[in-house]
C-alpha cells in the first residue's frame, strides 16, 4: 500500500480487472493471477487473445505461467533487481513517455545537494541513522524546499502508520525548483539514471536468472506499450509485498509506469492483487493498528496525539487534496462519538488509543509470547497455521490468559491445546496450558448481510440468503452485543477510562428473532450524514471539520447517497469498467488519477486511450469514467500564490492526493527505507548483495531475532536451497475454509512440495515418495512433486535450487499435513510490518521427517552442523 | 429442442478446477477418495460414478504455440477438462439392457438413476471410460448434462463456473462451426498442434462433447479413433453362430456314431 | 483446410522451393488420395492412467457363464438324446438343464448393484445389446426347459398324453435353441465392449465357450454316471478345440493379448487351458477306456472350464487398464516417441 501511495497518492490498484482488455502488454510478477485470482485472470485471457501480451516473471512456472505469451524465472527475492533492469532499459534507449513525465511526474525537480544515494553512500541514503536503525528524511525533500528552511516532515516514528494509503506526514512542497529539460545533474530524472545506472541486462542474468535473451525480449515488449496509443498494465501480488522490502518492489513497478506515462489510462496503471475477498476493505475500514476508517494515522503517543490541532498539523498537507484531512478526522470522530463529541473536547481526539509500540500481528504475538498479552479475538483468522513461525505463534497462544476464536469449524488456532505438534512432540502439555478457549460459531457470507471491498475498491453489497444455523452468529451482531454489554457495564463505571466507551455511538436498529443490527445503518453512517437532521451526504466534498457532519470512513462517502440507494447493492452494469455494478472507492472512479488519460490541455492523449478529457463547451471534465479531478477545474489552470488545498494543484496535476499533484518517481516522504527501491537481498539469501556488499538486506528491516525466531546466514551452508510459501487455487489459506469442505480437500489433499529434476537427483528424491524440509525455525514433511516447472538457477556461477512450498495444511480437517509457516520467520517490512515468506533459505532432503519429540532431535541435529 | 453440445478448449483452460466443484456442488456429488498421487496437480485422476468433469494437467517438452517459456528446450503445461462425450451413437446407450440410459430431448445421453439396476455393461461399453458403477449406490452414473438445469434454460453449472469460457455451452452444429473457425485462428497464431476432438468420421459419429486440444489425443488417453463397441454384433454374432452350429453337428455325430 | 488444389508436378515443386526458402511451407498442403493417413502411435499415454472403465462384475458372473453354458448344451443334449432315442440322456439332460436355469437367475442377480430391480431387465428387448438378449434368454431357457422337465415327469410318472408329448417337444426344441443362445450369447457380451482383449478376440471367444459349454455339459454328465461313448466323443472333440485356441493365443503373440500371457492372469489363463485342453484330450485318447481316467478328465475339463471363465473376466481387467492396449488398436505400430 504504502509503495502505491507514495507513487500515486493512494495505497490502491489504480484500475480493476475488466479494464485488461485495454493494455497492450500485461505484465504479472510476484503474482500466480490465474491460481489466485481465476475469475479476474478471464480478463487476461480475454486481453491475450485480443493481441495483448501477457509476461509473466516468477520463480516457478505456474498456471499463470502456462497462459503467458512469455515467461521468464527469477530468482526469488530479486524482483527490484529485475524492475531496475527495465527501469535502466527504458532510460538507455530513451523509451520513456516524455510528454506524460515531464507535465506529470516529479522528474524534473531538483533534489538538494545534502541528498545522497546508495550509489554515493554504499547502499544507504543520506539521513541513515545507524543507532536507531531508522532515517531522517529531510535531505530527501525537493532542493528549493530544503533550501527554503521548512521542516522535515514530522516522522511520527518507527511505529507509525504513517498514512498506510498516502504520503507520510505532511510537507511543504510548494514553489520547487525544477528542470524541464530533465538535464540538470541533481533532477530526479538524473538522480534515477544515476541510481539504476548499474542495472544492466547482464547484471539481472548474473543475479536474477533470467536470461539475458529473454530479459530483453520481455523489456522490448512491455517497454513498446507506451505512449499515446499505448499503454501496459502491471498486476502484483503477495510475491512481492512478502518481502523484507515489499513497498519498494511496488514502487519500482510504479516508477516504470510513471516513465512509460501508463498511469490514470485505459488498459495502464498498477493492478494491486489482493489476497481475500474483502481484504482491501478490511484496510479501508481497518483492522489494522496504526490506521483509522480512510487511512488516518492512528494517533502516536507523544508525537502527533498531544491534541487534535497537533494531529492535524502533522498530517495535513497544504496543498493537495489531504488539505481536507480536518474534515475527515472530525466526521470521523462525530460518527464514533455523536454528541459526545464536541468543538470543547476536541471532537472526543482523546479517546481514540494510541499507538504506544509495535501492535502489529507479529509484534503482538512476540509480546504474547512472552506472556504480556491478556487476550485474544481470533475472527475469520487461524494464525495457528497462516501466521508466519507458526511455531512461534502456537506457543505464544497458550500463554493467553483467554482466546476467543470465532469461526465456522473448530480450527487449528481453536484446538492448539490439545491437537498441536508442539503438544504431540511434547513442547506444550494441555495440563500446563492455562489459557481459557471459547470457540464460538460464526455465520458464513451467505448468512449475513453485509458488504465486500475487493481488489478494484469496488463495494458489493451481499445479502443474507438463510438464518445461520444454531448458534451461529454474524460479527456485526457479535461486536455490536459485546459492544452493548461492555456499555452497559462502563455505565456503573465511571472512570474516565471508560469515558470514550460510554460516548461510543451504538444505537442500530435491531431486527429478527435473533437482534441482529441492520447492516444497511452502519453503511449509511460509513457514508456519512449531516449531524443535525441525519440527512445522508452524497460525497466526501460535504463533510465538514465544523463538527456538523458525521462519517464513518471518507473514502466511501456516496456509497450511499440517499435514503434507499445503497450503490454498492446496484447491479446494472452500464460498461466494461462496470459503472452501475456496485461503487467503487472514491466516488465511483473505477480508474484512479484519470486526468492523465489526457493531455496536459485537456484533450485525450489518443482516441484509442481516451478515457476523461475537458469539454470546453460545458466546462467541466467529462468522459467514460468518473473524473477523478474537480469537475470545474480547467487544464489550464494556474493557482494563485497562497493556495491551499486542491486549488494549489494546477490543471494538470493528476495526483490529487500528492501535495505537489504529480506522480512520485523519487518519493520525498512517506517510507521508511528509502526515496528509491534499491535491491537488498532478502533477510537470508544465497548471495551476498552483488551492488552494495557492505549493505546486504533492507537497512530499515526488522528481524525480531530471538531463540524461537532463529535466521540463516547469507548464505549458508545448512541452508542452501531458496523458498517461498504461495497458494493454490483448490484451497484458501490457511485451509480451515477448505480443508474442511470434501469437494476442495479431495482435489488438492496433501502437503506437497515442488522440486526441480535437478535437485530431486541431486538428493535422491522420487516423484510421489516424501521430503523433509527444514529452516532455522522449523521441520515439515511434504509429498515431491518433482516438476520441470521448478528450475535451479544460475546464480553468480553458483546454481542454486528453488523449491515452492504452498502452505494449505494444518492438523485439522479432512485432509491434514504439516504447515508451511513453521519455516518461515517472523520479521518486519519497516513501513507494513509484513513478514519475509519469499526467498527464504532452506534445507530438502529425502524421506519423512522423524515423528513426535523426535522431529525436534532431527531439527536440531540439523542446525547444529557446521 | 436444439440439440446441446459442449465445446472445451484446453488454449484458454487455466486448470482452476471450478467445473470439477460446481458440478459436484449442483449435482451432490460425493467426494471421491483423498488420494494425491503426484501426477502434477491433477488428484481426481479419471472421470467416474462420482467425478464427472475432470481437469487433466500435461506438462510437456513441447512449445504451445508461439510462447516463450521454455529456456533450454521447449516446455508447456496445458490443462483441459474432461467430461461425458455425449456420443452420438452411444456405446453405453447401446449395452443398457433395461432402458435406463436414454437419449434426451436435448441430446444427450442420460443414465436414469431409477431404472438402473447396475448390471455394469454400460462400463465396459464406453469407448472413453466415461460410465461407471457407484459402489455405495449399486447403480451407474455419469454427466448428466445437467439435464435439470437445462431443462429450466439454464446452462449446465460446469460452462456457467468456468471463469475464462474455456467450456462453451451451445447449439451443437454451431458449436461445430465455432470450433473450426478457433481451430483456424489458434492455427494462424502460431498453435501448430492444435486440433479438433470429435469423432464424427468413426462409428460413434461424433460427439456432443467437442474439444480444441493441442497435440495427439493420446496425450490425453482420449482415444483416437474410438469405436462403437455395437460395430462388432455382426462379426461376434456370426462368430457365435458358426460355433453353435458345430456345436449341433459335434453332438449329432456324437449320437450317430 | 482449403479444398483440394490441383495436383500437378508444377504445384509439388513449388512448395519444395518454398520449403528450401522459407523453411516451412505456407499453405495447407495437398491431401494424397486415400488420406488424411493415420500418424504412428506413440508411447504417450496421459500419465500412463488407464483410459477404459474396468468391468465391475463380481464372482457370480464368471460362474454363471459356466453354470450357463453347461445348462444349454445340456438341453441341446437332452434333444439330441431325444431324437436318438436315448432316454437315459434326455432325462438327466433335461434335469441338469434345469439346475443350471435354477442356479444362474439368483447368480446373475446377486451381481446387480441394485438386484431388488432384476426385473427392469424385462422391461425393454434390444437385439444390439447382448445383455438384455442374455436377460431375456435366461427367462425363455429357464421356462422352456422347465416346462419340458414337468412334462417329462408327468409323462414318466404316467400322466402323459399326447399334448403333453408335443408340449415336450417343443418345450425341448425350445429350450435347446435358447440353450445355444444361452451358452454362446456370453461370448458376444464380451466381444462387443470396449475391452481390447474381448473385443479383439470376439471371433475366438464364442469358440472358447461353446467349446467349454458343449465339453463341460458331457464333463458333468460323465461324472453323473453317463461313461458313455457319446460323452467320450464330445469330451475329445471339446478339449481338443480347447488345445487348439491355447496354441493360437500363445502363437499369435499379439500386444493386445498379452493379459492372456503374462503374469498372474496369463497363468490362470494357461492353467484353465491346460486342464481342459491337453490334460482332458491326453486323459480321453490314452487312457479312455479307464473309468477312473474318465472321471479325471471330466474333473479337469470342468475345472479348467470354470478356471477359463475366471481368466477371461480378469484378462478384461488387465486389458481395460492399459492405454496402449486400446492405442495400439487404434493406430498401428508404435513408436518410442518421447512424452
Amino acid at each position: 500500500m504504502p509503495g502505491l501511495g507514495t507513487s500515486f497518492g493512494r495505497g490502491g490498484a489504480t484500475l480493476g480487472p475488466s479494464d485488461l482488455v485495454n493494455s497492450d502488454a500485461i505484465l504479472i510478477m510476484g503474482s500466480n493471477m490465474a491460481e489466485n485470482h481465476p475469475v479476474g485472470f478471464q480478463w487476461v485471457i480475454e486481453a491475450r487473445e485480443r493481441g495483448t501480451k501477457v509476461i509473466h516473471v516468477d520463480p516457478r512456472f505456474s498456471r499463470t505461467s502456462a497462459m503467458a505469451d512469455i515467461w521468464a524465472p527469477l530468482r526469488a527475492g530479486s524482483d527490484i533487481l529485475f524492475l531496475g533492469g527495465l527501469i535502466h532499459y527504458v532510460l538507455e534507449n530513451e523509451k520513456d513517455f516524455r510528454e506524460y513525465v515531464i507535465h506529470y511526474t516529479n522528474a524534473s525537480i531538483i533534489l538538494p545537494e545534502e541528498f545522497k544515494d546508495t550509489e554515493d553512500l554504499g547502499g544507504v541514503f543520506s539521513g541513515w541513522d545507524a543507532k536507531n536503525g531508522s532515517y531522517d528524511g529531510s535531505t530527501w525533500l525537493y532542493g528549493a524546499c530544503v533550501q527554503a528552511g521548512r521542516v522535515a516532515p514530522r516522522s511520527a516514528g518507527p511505529h507509525s502508520g504513517q498514512c498506510k494509503d498516502g504520503t507520510g506526514a505532511a510537507a511543504d512542497l510548494r514553489d520547487c525548483e525544477c528542470d524541464p529539460t530533465l538535464s540538470h545533474p541533481r533532477c530526479v530524472y538524473q538522480v534515477l539514471k544515476r541510481h539504476y545506472a548499474r542495472y544492466t541486462p547482464e547484471l539481472v542474468e548474473r543475479f536474477c536468472g533470467v536470461p539475458r535473451e529473454r530479459f530483453l525480449k520481455i523489456a522490448e515488449t512491455f517497454c513498446t506499450a507506451s505512449g499515446p496509443e499505448k499503454t501496459g498494465v502491471i498486476c502484483y501480488a503477495l510475491g512481492w509485498t512478502q518481502q523484507s522490502k515489499g513497498p519498494q518492489i511496488i514502487r519500482a513497478a510504479a516508477i516504470l509506469q510513471l516513465l512509460l506515462g501508463n498511469v490514470g489510462r485505459p488498459g495502464g496503471g498498477i493492478l494491486a492483487l489482493r489476497g481475500h475477498a474483502s481484504i482491501q476493505g478490511s484496510t479501508d475500514i481497518p483492522t489494522l493498528y496504526d490506521i483509522l476508517p480512510g487511512y488516518l494515522p492512528m494517533p502516536n503517543l507523544g508525537l502527533d496525539s498531544k491534541n487534535l490541532a497537533d494531529y492535524v498539523a502533522t498530517h495535513r498537507d497544504p496543498t493537495g487534496w489531504w488539505w481536507n484531512f480536518d474534515k475527515y478526522i472530525v466526521s470521523l470522530l462525530k460518527a464514533y462519538y455523536g454528541d459526545g463529541a464536541k468543538k470543547e473536547n476536541d471532537w472526543g481526539f482523546n479517546w481514540l488509543p494510541r499507538v504506544t509500540g509495535d501492535h502489529s500481528h507479529q509484534g503482538y504475538f512476540l509480546e504474547m509470547l512472552d506472556g504480556k498479552v491478556e487476550g485474544l479475538f481470533v475472527m475469520g483468522q487461524n494464525p495457528a497455521v497462516a501466521g508466519p513461525n507458526s511455531r512461534l505463534e502456537r506457543k505464544a497462544l497458550s500463554k493467553l490468559k483467554w482466546l476467543v476464536v470465532r469461526d465456522m469449524v473448530e480450527l487449528e488456532t481453536a484446538s492448539f491445546w490439545y491437537d498441536s505438534p508442539e503438544v504431540e512432540r511434547g513442547e506444550l502439555r494441555p495440563e500446563e496450558i492455562a489459557t481459557e478457549v471459547f470457540l464460538l460459531p460464526a455465520a458464513g457470507h451467505a448468512e449475513k448481510d453485509g458488504c465486500f471491498t475487493n481488489t478494484q475498491r469496488l463495494l458489493q453489497w451481499h445479502q443474507k440468503a438463510v438464518d445461520p444455523p444454531g448458534d451461529a452468529r454474524s460479527e456485526t451482531w457479535f461486536m455490536y452485543h459485546l459492544g452493548r454489554r461492555l456499555k452497559e457495564k462502563a455505565k456503573q463505571d465511571p472512570r474516565p477510562r471508560n469515558a470514550g466507551l460510554s460516548a461510543l455511538t451504538w444505537d442500530y436498529s435491531l431486527g429478527g428473532t435473533m437482534q441482529e443490527p441492520k447492516v444497511e445503518e452502519v453503511l449509511q453512517e460509513i457514508n456519512g450524514y449531516a449531524v443535525a437532521d441525519h440527512t445522508l451526504v452524497s460525497g466526501f466534498n460535504e463533510l465538514k471539520a465544523d463538527g456538523s457532519t458525521a462519517c464513518g470512513c471518507w473514502i466511501y462517502s456516496g456509497v450511499f447517497p440517499r435514503p434507499g440507494e445503497n450503490r454498492a447493492n446496484q447491479r446494472n452494469s452500464r460498461d466494461l469498467w462496470g459503472h452501475g455494478w456496485g461503487f467503487a472507492w472514491p466516488s465511483d472512479r473505477r480508474i484512479l488519477y484519470n486526468r492523465a488519460s489526457a493531455r496536459p490541455d485537456g484533450r485525450p492523449w489518443s482516441e484509442r486511450k481516451k478515457l476523461v478529457w475537458w469539454d470546453e463547451q460545458n466546462k467541466e471534465w467529462t468522459g467514460l469514467d468518473v473524473p477523478d479531478f474537480t469537475r470545474t477545474k480547467a487544464p489550464n489552470y494556474q493557482p494563485p500564490k497562497h493556495a491551499q488545498g486542491d486549488e494549489a494543484l494546477a490543471g494538470d496535476k493528476p495526483f490529487i492526493l500528492h501535495p505537489d499533484g504529480m506522480g512520485w518517481i523519487f518519493a520525498p516522504k512517506g517510507l521508511a527505507d528509502g526515496p528509491l527501491p534499491t535491491h537488498y537481498e532478502g533477510l537470508e539469501a544465497p548471495v551476498g548483495n552483488p551492488l552494495y556488499p557492505d549493505q546486504q538486506s533492507n537497512p530499515a528491516a526488522m528481524r525480531d531475532e530471538r531463540p524461537e525466531n532463529r535466521f540463516a546466514s547469507s548464505p549458508d551452508d545448512r541452508f542452501p536451497c531458496v523458498m517461498s510459501t504461495y497458494r493454490l487455487t483448490e484451497h484458501h489459506t490457511s485451509g480451515a475454509m477448505s480443508r474442511m469442505l470434501p469437494h476442495l480437500a479431495e482435489l488438492q489433499p496433501e502437503f506437497f512440495c515442488e522440486i526441480s529434476p535437478e535437485l530431486a537427483s541431486e538428493r535422491g528424491i522420487e516423484n510421489g515418495g516424501w521430503v523433509t524440509v527444514m529452516t532455522p525455525r522449523g521441520i515439515v514433511e511434504a509429498r515431491a512433486l518433482v516438476t520441470r516447472r521448478m528450475r535451479p538457477l544460475l546464480i553468480d556461477g553458483k546454481m542454486v535450487h528453488q523449491v515452492g512450498v504452498p502452505f494449505h495444511w494444518g492438523y485439522r480437517g479432512l485432509v491434514k499435513g504439516d504447515s508451511a509457516n513453521d519455516l518461515v520467520a517472523i520479521s518486519e517490512e519497516p513501513n507494513v510490518r509484513i513478514m519475509e515468506a519469499k526467498g527464504i533459505l532452506c534445507d530438502v532432503s529425502p524421506g519423512r521427517r522423524a515423528q513426535g519429540k523426535a522431529a525436534l532431535d532431527q531439527w536440531n541435529a540439523h542446525l547444529g552442523r557446521k | 429442442m436444439p440439440i446441446s453440445a459442449f465445446l472445451t478448449d484446453a488454449s484458454v483452460c487455466i486448470g482452476c478446477k471450478a467445473c470439477e466443484v460446481a458440478c459436484k456442488e449442483w449435482n451432490h456429488i460425493p467426494e471421491d477418495g483423498f488420494e494425491w498421487c503426484g501426477q502434477s496437480y491433477d488428484n481426481t485422476h479419471a472421470l467416474g460414478a462420482a467425478t464427472w468433469r475432470h481437469v487433466l494437467f500435461l506438462e510437456e517438452k513441447q512449445p504451445m504455440g508461439p510462447q516463450l517459456a521454455g529456456i533450454e528446450e521447449p516446455f508447456r503445461w496445458q490443462f483441459l477438462s474432461d467430461v461425458c462425450k455425449h456420443c452420438e451413437n452411444a456405446g453405453c446407450l447401446e449395452a443398457c439392457p433395461t432402458g435406463a440410459i436414454v437419449r434426451t430431448e436435448v441430446g444427450s445421453v442420460y443414465v436414469q438413476p431409477d431404472v438402473c439396476n447396475g448390471c455394469g455393461y454400460c462400463v465396459v461399453s464406453c469407448p472413453f471410460g466415461v460410465v461407471d458403477k457407484s459402489h455405495e449406490v449399486g447403480t451407474a452414473f455419469k454427466c448428466t448434462f445437467c439435464y435439470d438445469r437445462q431443462r429450466d434454460g439454464l446452462m449446465p453449472a460446469c460452462a456457467k463456473a468456468c471463469p475464462t469460457q474455456s467450456i462453451r455451452f451451445g447449439e451443437l452444429e454451431e458449436l461445430r462451426r465455432e470450433a473450426q473457425v478457433r481451430i483456424k485462428e489458434l492455427q494462424d497464431r502460431g498453435y501448430n498442434d492444435a486440433q479438433i476432438y470429435d469423432p464424427t468420421g468413426s462409428s460413434v459419429g461424433g460427439t456432443h462433447a467437442m474439444f480444441v486440444i493441442l497435440g495427439e489425443p493420446e496425450a490425453y488417453n482420449l482415444p483416437p479413433a474410438p469405436e462403437v463397441p455395437t460395430i462388432h454384433l455382426k462379426s461376434a454374432w456370426g462368430a457365435a453362430l458358426l460355433s453353435a452350429l458345430v456345436v449341433v453337428l459335434v453332438v449329432c455325430l456324437a449320437f450317430a456314431l | 483446410m482449403a479444398a483440394n488444389p490441383k495436383i500437378t508436378e508444377d504445384r509439388l515443386g513449388a512448395l519444395r522451393e518454398e520449403a528450401v526458402r522459407t523453411g516451412k511451407v505456407q499453405d495447407h498442403g495437398i491431401v494424397p488420395v486415400g488420406g488424411p493417413f493415420p500418424k504412428p502411435a506413440s508411447a504417450m499415454s496421459y500419465h500412463g492412467n488407464p483410459v477404459l472403465k474396468p468391468p465391475t462384475w463380481t464372482w457370480q458372473v464368471p460362474l454363471y457363464f459356466f453354470v450357463g453354458g453347461v445348462a444349454g448344451i445340456s438341453a441341446l443334449i437332452a434333444l439330441a438324446a431325444h431324437l436318438f432315442g436315448n432316454a437315459g440322456l434326455l432325462r438327466a439332460g433335461l434335469w441338469l438343464g434345469f439346475a443350471g436355469a435354477l442356479i444362474s437367475a439368483p447368480l446373475l442377480i446377486a451381481d446387480l448393484g441394485r438386484p431388488a430391480r432384476f426385473l427392469n431387465m424385462l422391461r425393454v428387448f434390444k437385439l444390439r445389446s447382448a445383455m438384455s438378449v442374455g436377460a431375456w434368454t435366461l427367462a425363455g431357457f429357464s421356462s422352456a426347459v422347465g416346462l419340458a422337465v414337468v412334462c417329462h415327469e408327468l409323462i414318466l410318472a404316467g400322466y402323459g398324453n399326447d399334448f403333453l408329448v408335443v408340449v415336450e417337444w417343443v418345450a425341448e426344441i425350445s429350450a435347446a435353441v435358447s440353450g445355444l443362445i444361452l451358452a454362446s450369447y456370453t461370448s458376444v457380451l464380451l466381444g462387443v465392449t470396449a475391452i481390447p482383449v474381448w473385443s479383439e478376440n470376439r471371433k475366438l471367444v464364442p469358440v472358447v465357450f461353446l467349446g467349454g459349454g458343449l465339453g463341460s455339459a458331457a464333463a458333468v454328465l460323465e461324472l453323473l454316471g453317463f461313461l458313455v461313448p457319446v460323452t467320450q466323443f464330445i469330451g475329445i472333440v471339446a478339449s481338443a478345440v480347447e488345445t487348439l485356441v491355447a496354441i493360437i493365443i500363445e502363437l499369435r503373440g499379439r500386444y493386445v493379448d498379452r493379459p492372456l500371457r503374462e503374469g498372474a492372469v496369463g497363468w490362470l489363463t494357461r492353467a484353465g487351458a491346460a486342464l481342459a485342453g491337453p490334460a482332458s484330450l491326453l486323459l480321453r485318447i490314452f487312457l479312455g477306456h479307464s473309468s477312473m481316467a474318465r472321471y479325471v478328465a471330466a474333473v479337469c475339463f470342468v475345472i479348467g472350464a470354470l478356471i477359463s471363465r475366471y481368466a477371461w473376466i480378469a484378462a478384461g481387467r488387465v486389458s481395460s487398464r492399459d492405454p496402449q492396449a486400446l492405442f495400439r488398436i487404434q493406430r498401428p505400430a508404435p513408436n518410442a516417441a518421447a512424452h
